[in-house]
């Protein structure tokens, strides 16, 4: 049986080499960045994009592992800049308005299958969030979904720090109450959430003013006792140095102007409006703030604060000039970005292009990876999918996901793996019910006696 | 023939054992001697003399003044170990609703010091042990324990006992053993109530500890020009933790969750202990690497009782808890040695979960030092336990049959040097521990504008939480959060629907097999009742 595990585990995780080449044969490729290549093909050296082109371009190294797709296409990994997956021992800290303290690096659960199932739909790269239930909820997490790695090796490292802010319904705590017994939560109001937000960066204030006369007395020669380290303060100080990035829930476009006009009052930039599903009436504003939007194509009316929402508001958004992704916030829809990215030309006639950037390109600029990931360029990480027809059709499926050139999703190895898996259950069930069989057996002539 | 002899005789007749005041001299001879640091002896004798073993050998001459107990073909053991337990303290911590706690819930930063446990906590001061708890312990062979609470994050300062007759502060072997620290969250809406809150907190409070003690050390030095930092005892009791000189325990069953007390362990520079460890069997190669000393409880999970919640359970699960037992015997193969102890399970299942371990492939031997000098030797008390050698505490157990076989009784337990009482095959009848009444599979009915919504939930108290798995209408996972104050129950879970995942909050009261209340939900506020199914 043990031997059966390590077979599994050898088979999802295509064991990292130095020498890992590999070259995609034959199809087509959608760089996102530049234009879309027939018959073309990807090389892959190690964890990166060792080049791309026409097939005649690329030719194979003596020790490269081909991977024929004729007739098939291949996207660069899709990013979602809102999932809530893999998140363990609650997904909110609802006692605090202010939690910035809270980590999710601290909780990441590389066990979720939901990771894996949206690597079955072409996802790598997520921004992994708390809830919002608190107008400052915690520190978020970039992450890839390699799957059946140890948590420590999902977190991506060099990424930007992030903190996620929240506005409107639930960080006042509209739809939810504490038990009996338990006081109502400040703050009560949306006045009462930017007022939570602006004391928190007063307080960061004093407490940086705090740590640099410790500092000057420091250096002056002098012995003086030092200050508490405060984790939340730590954190915010950080916001106001421009070491982390804000992304904010936000229903209504008045909130998203207070937001907006908060973030110039006290000095910090907010990298993505998350939801914003009011964004197209203040499209221009979130541009002139060079503020992102990352939002859902055709998803509202869940509350009453998501109620004004329109699905051409993401070719409104991107049209006037807003960096626009469309985002998952669900575990089941983190495995079909690409279907939201197609709506968008539908709904406003955004370009091939431009609706495929919304699932790939876009939001790993949003993140600020767009170095790195989002594209199949040259030296940026391996990390694509090869897809059985244009991820735009309904029809397609991803056959292969890459991350950094490694498989962690085959949908053949998957199909086969599945027996193996089912047999495996089935044994171990029956072990357990034959021993519960005869431990009831030794049980009973002692029953009798009694 | 001295009085003493006269009274030991006539209770080995009676197969009444004696209880004397003072540790006598006792010699035991003709039986299977297991001094565990040594081979066993087939017809050995042990000698203790005022509370110590005095000598251990095939040939070892008996003292005049000895008593001797002759014990052919029975078995001779040093006292077991059971070196994680919570034992004299509540399962659950107390009620801490009302208007101090609510005013606590609104500070920013709670203190070290949460009503229900501290840093400063002392488990040696605050221990209740009932004849029952330490009889009921001793019929298992353990004479030995270490215990603390298991609610709150920081459990406290543990203590190590040793379970004879007499008070607390006789019994007590090494006090601080170790500050205990738990991953539980707290009930809803009290900080930390996440499991990301439970890391920022517990690294928060070190941080502050070290604050303190940097302040202190300074202010002390030289008191004049400096504005007197605050006293605080919980912060003051985390000192000798960040020197090292006391370890903690970090209370972690999954792979996961020891990483998590690793990373925390690591950035303080603390030394540390795992202890429940139950997927040990993943990493047994790197615990070995990083000679991290591990208490494994033999608590091993169970699979679910119903047939069809087994058969929708992923193949994950299944294997994790086949394997889980296994984890004594690859820590064994890696050369760790390591301490099997009850953990979160009950007194009477110990003895059974340690041969699960054997079932599973530890050799009897391994089992054996696991709760002996294994654990004496992490607790750092193996000049004074875990094994039948001079100069050591004479803790003594005689057992009819190896300690581990099935059928095995202990016959006789001698803590420091004295006879103690065991149960009677009466009492151990009577004493089948007590559940709590929230125990059991509830089958709930919450009223939603959608129509009545059923969720069965199935609840237990362990490690002073309330935890459990619901299924039904809205999906299927573990509890969270859970609290029982003895009539009021509360429980989180996440609500599955085809549109959204929300949290629901249980809210109910008890009465008999009954439980009605309150669910809050982003939706609104529904009504709920139910009862416990048969």
């Amino acid at each position: 049986m043990k031997r059966l595990i390590a077979v599994i585990a050898f088979a999802l995780t295509s064991v990292a080499s130095a020498q890992n080449v590999i070259l995609i044969r034959d199809a087509t490729i959608l760089t996102v960045s530049h234009g879309k290549i027939e018959h073309g093909s990807v090389l892959i050296r190690g964890t990166k994009i060792a080049a791309v082109g026409p097939n005649d371009q690329i030719t194979a190294p003596a020790n490269a592992q081909i991977i024929n797709a004729s007739g098939k296409f291949v996207l660069p990994g899709i990013v979602d800049t809102h999932s809530h997956t893999a998140i363990e021992g609650g997904v909110n800290e609802i006692s605090l308005p202010n939690t910035g303290m809270v980590r999710i690096r601290d909780v990441i659960n590389n066990e979720d299958i939901d990771a894996y199932r949206e690597l079955a739909g072409g996802t790598t790269t997520a921004l992994m969030l708390h809830g919002s239930a608190n107008s400052i909820g915690g520190q978020c997490q970039i992450a890839k979904w390699k799957w059946a790695r140890p948590a420590s090796e999902w977190i991506v490292e060099d990424a930007p720090r992030t903190i996620k802010f929240a506005l409107g319904e639930n960080p006042k705590s509209s739809n939810f109450r504490p038990p009996p017994g338990i006081p109502l939560q400040y703050p009560a109001t949306r006045m009462g959430v930017e007022e939570v937000i602006r004391k928190s960066f007063l307080d960061a204030r004093d407490y940086m003013a705090k740590w640099d006369d410790y500092d000057a007395r420091k250096k002056r020669g002098e012995n003086p006792i030092p200050p508490r380290r405060d984790l939340l303060m730590e954190e915010i100080a950080d916001i106001v140095r421009g070491n982390v990035d804000v992304h904010s829930h936000c229903y209504r476009a008045d909130e998203i102007l207070m937001l907006l006009n908060l973030s110039d009052e006290l000095g910090f930039k907010i990298r993505e409006l998350q939801h914003v599903l009011e964004g197209y009436k203040v499209a221009k504003d979130i541009a002139a703030h060079g503020v992102g939007g990352g939002t859902f194509i055709d998803w509202w009316g869940y509350k009453a604060e998501a109620y004004d929402a329109i699905p051409y508001n993401v070719a409104l958004m991107e049209r006037a000039g807003v960096l626009t992704s469309v985002n998952s916030d669900s575990d089941e829809l983190a495995r079909r970005l690409n279907l939201d990215a197609a709506k968008a030309m539908k709904y406003g006639g955004l370009t091939e292009e431009e609706a495929l950037r919304l699932c790939t390109l876009n939001p790993a600029t949003q993140l600020r990876l767009d170095k790195r990931i989002g594209s199949i360029d040259v030296g940026k990480d391996a990390d694509l999918a090869i897809w059985n027809g244009h991820p735009f059709s309904t029809y397609s499926r991803v056959d292969t996901t890459f991350i950094e050139g490694q498989i962690y999703f085959d949908r053949q190895r998957d199909l086969q793996l599945r027996k193996d898996l089912a047999k495996e259950k089935a044994d171990r069930l029956k072990k357990e019910a034959d021993e519960a069989a005869k431990e009831k057996k030794e049980k009973k002539p002692e029953d009798k006696n009694d | 023939m001295s009085v003493r002899r006269l009274l030991c005789f006539l209770a080995v007749l009676f197969a009444l054992p004696a209880f004397a005041d003072a540790p006598g001299v006792y010699a035991f001879t003709g039986g299977i001697v297991h001094p565990v640091n040594a081979p066993e002896i087939a017809n050995g004798i042990v000698i203790i003399r005022d509370g110590l073993i005095e000598a251990v050998g095939a040939n070892v001459p008996i003292p005049a003044d000895a008593a001797v107990i002759d014990l052919e073909g029975e078995h001779v053991y040093p006292g077991l170990i059971d070196a994680q337990t919570s034992l004299g303290f509540p399962s659950a911590a107390p009620p801490r609703r009302g208007r101090g706690a609510a005013a606590a819930r609104q500070q920013q930063t709670p203190p070290p010091a949460l009503p229900e446990t501290s840093p400063a906590f002392v488990a040696m001061r605050e221990i209740k042990l009932s004849d029952d708890d330490v009889e009921s312990k001793r019929a298992t062979g353990v004479t030995t324990i270490l215990t603390a609470p298991a609610f709150g994050i920081f459990n406290g300062q543990s203590v190590v006992l040793n379970l004879g007759e007499g008070d607390t502060p006789s019994r007590v072997v090494r006090d601080p053993a170790a500050q205990q620290v738990s991953f539980n969250p707290r009930p809803a809406w009290t900080y930390p109530d996440s499991l990301m809150g439970v890391v920022a907190y517990i690294k928060q409070i070190l941080l502050d500890a070290q604050q303190y003690s940097a302040a202190h050390a300074i202010y002390d030095r030289n008191p004049s020009g400096y504005r007197r930092p605050d006293d605080n005892a919980s912060l003051q009791a985390l000192g000798p933790v960040l020197r090292r000189e006391v370890p903690v325990v970090f209370v972690a069953d999954s792979e996961a969750m020891m990483r998590r007390a690793e990373a925390i362990a690591r950035e303080f520079n603390l030394r540390y202990i795992l202890s429940g460890v139950r997927q040990g069997y993943r990493f047994a190669d790197e615990l070995k690497t990083n000679n991290i000393p591990v208490f494994v409880s033999v608590k091993w999970p169970i699979a679910p009782t119903n047939k069809d919640d087994r058969d929708e359970q992923p193949l994950r699960l299944i294997r994790d808890r086949q394997l889980a037992p296994t984890t004594p015997a690859v820590l064994a193969k890696n050369g760790i040695a390591f301490a099997l102890v009850s953990g979160a399970g009950k007194t009477s299942d110990f003895i059974s979960g340690i041969r699960k371990a054997i079932d599973n492939g530890l050799s009897a031997d391994d089992a054996l030092r696991a709760v002996t000098i294994w654990p004496a030797r992490i607790l750092g008390v193996d000049r004074q336990l875990g094994s039948l050698e001079k100069g050591k505490i004479a803790n003594v157990v005689v057992t009819d049959k190896p300690i581990f076989v099935k059928e095995a009784k202990v016959k006789r337990v001698f803590i420091d040097g004295r006879e103690s009482k065991l149960p009677t095959e009466d009492e151990r009848a009577k004493r089948t521990e007590a559940t709590s009444p929230v125990e059991g599979t509830w089958n709930l009915t919450v009223k939603t504008p959608q129509g009545d919504v059923s969720i069965i939930v199935t609840l237990h108290v362990e490690s002073g939480q309330l935890s459990g798995t619901f299924s039904g209408g809205r999906g299927s996972g573990n509890i969270r959060n859970g609290t029982f104050d003895g009539t009021t129950v509360e429980f989180a879970i996440t609500a599955q629907t085809q549109a959204e995942t929300s949290d629901w909050l249980f809210h109910g009261t008890l009465r008999d097999s009954t439980i009605e209340g309150t669910v809050s939900t982003t939706a609104g506020t529904f009504q709920f009742s139910g009862s416990k199914s048969r």
